[in-house]
């Protein structure tokens, strides 16, 4: 009755759609033109993000972000003149980038990216409205820690980092408070306004005129300067630590477990990043097999590279009910442990170099999902070619290779463990593990 | 307003097909090559649970991954993982949801391994999968509803929004209890119930001609038998008002007061239902929406959720329910937070202007076509169209239905339907000072 398993014949071979270039002004538009595809995005890549801020002026990129959906009316206008058009304002404060543009319908993309453009260039940031949102960011802040999960993220740079990654990019309710409109103001007319940046367009371009677009977008503002890249301090205390950020009451606990890893152009992208697959990227990854398919603890784990220009993170989260905590940490610090002695089986090899080759159709499917490669690609300043290449690094991806990533940038000896969950209900089987130092504290006194 | 884009030259794409066992096919091109989506919408969701047997659907939808007579645990997951594969699954009042995206030469592998989890599922089905499966789902619940703040209130909402006993009385993920009390006989009677070809709707998004997906169809799912009958749910019928105004009233570990109210109005996919839609864009999605301007703006009396106040949730068989939700800013009651919310609704069956209706079609529009811009959503919103209202072409053509609704019929509507009697509401408030938290909780969305 039921057919034989088929198997798959031969992929056919995928190439990243090669972006058609346009020198417009002090800007560069960059864009990818998919026929049939009617919503399009648009982004304008800058460099002004997170890491770059004054430590006294932590956040305002992000509050800058914010503040200018008030458009150059003011009073929160932006957004209801892009909602007529069917288009919607994005923005992405990242620490190494400041992005914002506008996913339209293609037939409505030159009015929306005018409205885009002049809200950019030329918002009224009126203090009544920046202090507005200030205040909603800082009370937001508070409201999103209340997810233990948010709150455990939270909180790995100020115990991986001194200086500016210390404290979260969003800039915490201390910082918030002291930012003024001047501040915002400032940023803004210094690193935004003035700053041409390069424009990403993907869609239906058939019909878009991209050299107007571009003329729309970067008027007669100047070319981006390139900026200084200085490795970050790192945060006291020993290691690996477990730290628990108190929740009574708790029924499940947040874990992440975290430790610095090298810059996005300092590592060895392929080989770590397969690492990271094999042992918690996939739902078929070692951590997740165990922690949920086999012991039920969880309903999920996850773990990631978090690579900037100047630094890395790598961590692994998941959220685990409250009596197994111990053991889920045990079971993590085992897994890696495992993976660093003998490295991933064939199959796991396999399956990293499958699905990041063969897969690629999938991954580039939308929109959106180029527009984010090319925005990678602009930050970072990667090849044209880049997603070629990492697809050729995939395809020439040697079990030995990924063995040695595993060992080298897999470091729980330099980790920190943090706890969301009950405190006085967790402490005793954490001290018990025998990890580290079991340090707690009230996620109160966590943002200066 | 003329549509954003257009429409009805793509719809007419869409190819459809009956197998003899009642399988419904369904066939549209793809806007970006060599991928293939395929999604399975299985006519049976939460509404076709019995009290004591709640969160059994979803469940079950867990235990769709765990193995066949064929295919081992895990090996369905790896298989597309492999492929660099979209894959996953999601259960609702109404459906289940099953969907990967592949790359296109792997679509016959694909429809294999639905196909034989469709016919062979119970010979592979054991006590250890589903006590582990048991388990990853209380993870889940604790997860979503009771380790977050306002975790619980989809669970209140529906709880006061239909009468005991009522399919729609509980929420997909079901209590602690039933799922402890999930055996495996019903297991496998709850496959051979619901899951028969003549129950599922089949969408294939991608480049290949449809005549070809069709004979793939037939090769792997033309030798499953129908069902010998159709199942039967649970009388869903319900007339009149909620009978309020009805309060749940809750103290718990939450940041700040929030206020949860539901109206019930018409079913998905009926006239009631589309204005309704239209007056909740109106009044609360989008920052040029009714409550974010009042609320946000000028009265500064509840967070900034970015425009999104307000809802419907759809259901397809029963009255859906029209949400307004707001969390209150420092210092601001719940109870004032609910009485200006409350003006914004009595307002609005004072009128509104085309204007306004114009920018909710807009925004409603937005959304719509971003839930169809990649090949994933595009199938999964053809599965609904088919399964839900047996037409395709809907997921190409709904914007169409809000062109005709006029400010006076909006008015009308919330005029006669969001009044006190029809009204439920769900409070939290944090304990005050020297009060201790009666229950911690948490939200709500779809379960997957």
């Amino acid at each position: 009755m039921l057919q034989s398993r088929p198997v798959p014949g031969a992929p056919k071979p995928y190439t990243f759609p090669r972006p058609r270039r346009v020198q417009v002004g002090g800007g560069t538009v960059v864009a990818i033109d998919v026929p049939g595809q009617l919503y399009a995005s648009v982004r304008l890549v800058q460099r002004s993000g997170g890491a770059a801020e004054p430590l006294d002026r932590m956040g305002v990129a992000t509050l800058t972000g914010e503040a200018l959906e008030d458009g150059i009316l003011g009073d929160s206008s932006l957004a209801p003149a892009l909602e007529r058009h069917g288009a919607e304002w994005a923005c992405r404060v990242s620490w190494d980038s400041f992005v914002t543009g506008v996913d339209a319908p293609v037939n409505r993309i030159t009015d929306a990216t005018a409205l885009f453009a002049e809200a950019l260039r030329t918002p009224a940031l009126r203090a009544d409205d920046v202090v507005r949102r200030r205040d909603q960011l800082v009370e937001r802040f508070a409201l999103e820690n209340s997810m233990a999960s948010t709150l455990a993220a939270r909180s790995i740079g100020g115990q991986l980092f001194s200086g500016r990654y210390a404290t979260p990019l969003g800039g915490g309710p201390a910082r918030l408070r002291a930012l003024t409109p001047e501040s915002v103001a400032d940023f803004h007319t210094s690193t935004i306004a003035s700053v041409a940046g390069t424009l990403v367009v993907v869609g239906d371009l058939a019909g878009v005129d991209l050299e107007a677009l571009g003329r729309t977008v970067f008027g007669d503002a100047a070319p981006a300067v390139a900026q200084p890249v200085a490795a970050p301090g790192t945060g006291d205390g020993e290691r690996p630590r477990i730290v628990v950020l108190d929740r009574p009451g708790s029924v499940q606990s947040a874990l992440v477990l975290a430790h610095r890893a090298p810059s996005r152009a300092e590592i060895d992208l392929v080989p770590a990043e397969s690492a990271g697959e094999v042992l918690g990227g996939m739902f078929n990854s070692r951590l997740n097999m165990e922690l949920r398919e086999r012991l039920g603890y969880t309903y999920g784990v996850g773990c990631r590279f978090d690579l900037r220009r100047d630094a890395g993170v790598f961590y692994i989260s998941t959220q685990v009910e409250a009596p197994t905590t111990a053991h889920s940490i045990s079971t993590t610090l085992a897994e890696i442990e495992r993976l660093r002695s003998d490295g991933a089986n064939e199959g796991e090899l396999t399956s990293v170099k499958e699905s990041n080759t063969v897969g690629l159709p999938v991954a580039y499917s939308t929109s959106r999902a180029l527009a984010s490669a090319l925005v990678e690609i602009v930050v970072h300043d990667l090849p044209e070619d880049h997603v070629d290449r990492l697809r050729a690094g995939y395809e020439r991806l040697t079990a030995e290779e990924l063995h040695a990533a595993a060992e080298r940038y897999l470091r729980p000896e330099e980790a920190v463990i943090i706890v969301a969950g009950d405190a006085g209900e967790l402490r005793g089987s954490l001290e018990d593990l025998d990890v580290g130092p079991v340090e707690v504290r009230d996620p109160e006194t966590l943002w200066g | 307003m003329q549509g954003l884009v257009a429409t009805i030259s793509a719809a007419e794409q869409i190819r459809r097909y009956t197998l003899g066992n009642g399988l419904r096919l369904v066939t549209a091109p793809a806007a970006t090559g060599q991928v293939a989506a395929v999604n399975l919408w299985y006519g049976v969701g939460s509404r076709h649970e019995v009290p004591g047997k709640t969160g059994f659907a979803h469940l079950f939808e867990h235990l769709m991954f765990q193995g066949s007579g064929t295919v081992s645990k895990g090996e369905h997951f790896d298989a597309v993982e492999r492929l660099g594969g979209e894959i996953n699954a999601s259960t609702s009042t109404d459906r289940t949801n099953y969907y990967e995206t592949v790359p296109e030469h792997a679509l016959d592998l694909v429809l294999w391994l639905e196909a034989d989890r469709l016919a062979t599922l119970r010979e592979g089905m054991t006590q250890e999968v589903l006590d582990n499966q048991r388990d990853v789902v209380k993870n889940e619940r604790r997860q979503r509803y009771d380790n977050v703040p306002y975790g619980t209130a989809l669970e209140r909402i529906l709880r006061l929004g239909y009468p005991e006993g009522h399919p729609y009385h509980h929420p997909t993920i079901g209590s602690m209890a039933d799922l402890d009390a999930a055996d495996l006989s019903y297991v496998l009677a709850f496959h051979e119930r619901h899951y028969g070809p003549d129950n599922l709707v089949l969408t294939v998004v991608s480049d290949l001609d449809p005549d070809d997906v069709r004979d793939r169809a037939e090769r792997y799912f033309g030798g499953i038998p129908a069902r010998p009958e159709a199942a039967t749910a649970p009388d869903p019928t319900l007339a009149g008002p909620i009978g309020g105004p009805v309060v749940d009233s809750v103290t718990a570990a939450v940041p700040a007061p929030a206020v949860f109210l539901g109206f019930r109005v018409g079913e998905y996919g009926g006239r009631e239902f589309d204005v309704m839609h239209l007056a909740s864009a109106v009044l609360g999605q989008g920052q040029g929406s009714r409550l974010y301007r009042r609320l946000v703006v000028e009265r500064g009396l509840a967070v900034d959720d970015g425009g999104s106040a307000a809802d419907i949730l759809p259901f397809r068989y029963t009255p859906s329910l029209f949400l307004v939700s707001a969390i209150a800013r420092d210092g601001i009651g719940g109870d004032e937070l609910e009485s200006a919310i409350l003006e914004e609704i009595e307002r609005l069956a004072e009128g509104v202007t085309e204007e306004e209706l114009e920018r909710a079609r807009a925004v409603l529009e937005r959304d719509h076509l971003q839930s169809i811009s990649g090949p994933s959503g595009l199938a999964d919103t053809i599965g609904s169209c088919t399964q839900l209202f047996d037409d395709p072409a809907l997921a190409y053509t709904w914007p169409q239905r809000w062109n005709g609704i006029t400010p006076d019929e909006v008015a009308g509507f919330a005029k006669r339907l969001l009044t006190a009697e029809n009204r439920l509401a769900v409070r939290f408030s944090p304990p005050a000072e020297d009060d201790s938290a009666d229950e911690s909780a948490d939200g709500a969305a779809a379960d997957s």
